[in-house]
């Protein structure tokens, strides 16, 4: 179970914050933060594997503070968290499998990571890995030259790979067309559901977060206006959730990503 | 679905004022203008001024006509032998592959601390700043101070020429480093992986092509510089001989064989660079 108690962050100039942000995400679940631009949905996301740092709070995933891990030991945590993004970021001259394998790069020691030295269960892991997203052909194609959703399931599979508790995934269908959008979403629901994994998902999209998601947290300003079950989730809440931030402190940056 | 974007009223400035006279000529357009006509005016005082009183230009044009007769028309190899100058070649050669590799692998190491994207900002810009020092003396200098250092000879050639190529891979290294997204180093630190790992497995596959032709771009200047060095540290490479040809036998019909030597490798050179770039880019 993700935790996140009392989580506050400010930028230098008061802008685009953080307010006394609460909420819990279960495995299992799809967990979909939905809010305006600029809102700060990107800041909570990136703070809970602490690509950003906050200011106090907590974090605990299983009853283990993110925040108060050292180095090494946030090394480790991060390891158990996939991460997928709205861009992918794989690294377009390698393959598929190879992408894939990135994966298991937190787990190796540093020499081994620097070649590249893969043992042959995880290459076989990894092959299986893309076969369960549908792309067993295509793991000795270069990923530039996969579609947008091909790449985006190649970075589940690599998130995978990584044999989490929880993925992250950051406006993951954002670049995608309707198609590809419902293909990542099925399999991210499938993924909770089937291995448990907790899946903590920004979305633009209302339609799509009320379609998949089991929990909503409503962000507007920096603060959680919302938390709760989707089918909670109506026209009132929505209002909430999406009104303009003019009457907010906030100032909304209309381009947060 | 629910949008909150909201479009701000722009506010249209009135302009201040009418009566200026409106110039199309901008500020850069007016230096190069001025730098022009700088150096027009010093063209015409040096011709004006110049001293030709012996200038025979017949005469003068003839024996050029000769010379270069002598060196492209009637090549050969004068007092040295084939196997001597072929051997030569090779010794060159090998100098600028010798540097090039030398120089290469310390210079990726380097860079990946001169890179702003990896490194904390004082280290890169301290990185910088020495290489831009080093750059800054001629490769030809660096060999002759380190002749003084090791005495003549091939070494003082190698180190000297590895020291330059260090430093100008280097900035072409970092800025190829630089040059690759911030997103999918961010991707791989999310998965906890190390910063080795980082820059072997995300960064260098991003960057191998950029690498591949500007290491091979330094190749081909270390070979043009192992044949001056050559001369200039006693390397016993071609240059040695182009050198004791053209000033102390004045045999150009040697200077032009060599000539056409060094040129055949150049050729060889650019046919393989293009062949290992296009390889790489179709194949990976």
């Amino acid at each position: 179970m993700l935790k996140v108690i009392q989580l506050d962050k400010t930028y230098g100039s008061n802008k685009r914050s953080l307010k006394d942000v609460n909420f819990t995400a279960q495995p299992g679940e799809v967990t979909a933060i939905i809010g305006p631009s600029g809102a700060g949905k990107t800041t909570i996301l990136r703070s809970v594997n602490q690509l950003i740092r906050d200011d106090s709070g907590q974090i605990l995933l299983d009853d283990q503070d993110i925040r108060q891990a050292n180095k090494a030991e946030l090394r480790k945590i991060r390891h158990h968290i996939g991460m997928i993004f709205q861009n992918y970021n794989l690294i377009s001259p390698l393959t598929a499998l190879e992408n894939v394998l990135h994966g298991r790069l937190g787990a190796k020691s540093t020499v081994a990571g620097m070649l590249g030295l893969y043992s042959n269960e995880e290459k076989t892991e990894a092959l299986a890995l893309l076969d369960e997203v549908g792309l067993k052909e295509y793991a000795y194609q270069r990923c530039d030259q996969l579609s947008g959703g091909q790449q985006q399931r190649v970075g589940i599979a690599r998130a995978l790979m990584q044999h989490p508790k929880m993925i992250l995934c950051d406006e993951p269908i954002a670049s995608l067309d309707p198609k590809s959008t419902k293909i990542v979403m099925d399999i991210l629901r499938k993924l909770a559901k089937e291995k448990q994994l907790i899946i903590l998902i920004n979305l633009h999209q209302v339609d799509i977060a009320m379609e998949y998601a089991d929990h909503i947290i409503g962000i507007n300003s920096g603060a959680i206006v919302f938390e709760g079950a989707t089918k909670a989730v109506d026209d009132d809440v929505l209002q909430k959730i999406y009104r303009q931030a003019d009457d907010a402190k906030a100032v909304v940056s209309a381009n947060e990503d | 679905m629910i949008e909150n974007s909201q479009p701000k009223p722009e506010t249209i400035q009135p302009s201040a004022s009418h009566a200026k006279k409106i110039t199309l000529v901008t500020k850069p357009r007016k230096i190069l203008r001025s730098v022009l006509a700088g150096l027009t005016i010093v063209t015409i005082y040096s011709l004006a001024t110049l001293n030709n009183s012996n200038l025979q230009l017949s005469e003068a044009f003839k024996s050029l006509g000769a010379n270069l007769n002598a060196m492209f028309l009637h090549p050969s190899v004068g007092q040295d032998s084939w196997a001597l100058l072929l051997r030569a070649l090779a010794t060159s050669v090998s100098l600028a592959m010798l540097t090039t590799l030398l120089g290469a692998l310390i210079a990726f190491f380097i860079a990946v601390g001169a890179a702003r994207n990896l490194a904390p900002n004082w280290l890169a810009t301290s990185i910088k700043a020495v290489m831009a020092f080093v750059r800054a003396i001629p490769t030809i200098l660096w060999v002759l101070i380190y002749s003084v250092v090791m005495g003549l000879g091939a070494s003082a050639a190698v180190v000297g020429l590895t020291f330059h190529s260090v430093a100008y891979l280097v900035k072409a290294y970092s800025e190829s480093i630089e040059e690759t997204s911030q997103d999918t180093i961010e991707a791989l630190k999310a998965s906890g992986v190390g910063f080795w790992p980082i820059v072997f497995q995300a960064i260098l596959p991003s960057i191998v092509p950029a690498l591949l032709s500007w290491t091979f771009i330094r190749f081909e200047i270390n070979f043009a510089n192992a044949v001056a060095v050559g001369a200039a540290a006693g390397a016993d490479d071609i240059g040695y001989y182009l050198f004791m040809a053209g000033s102390f036998y004045f045999n150009f019909h040697e200077v032009g064989l060599i000539v056409y030597l060094l040129l055949a490798v150049a050729i060889v050179l650019e046919l393989v660079s293009m062949k290992l770039r296009g390889h790489y880019l179709k194949h990976n």
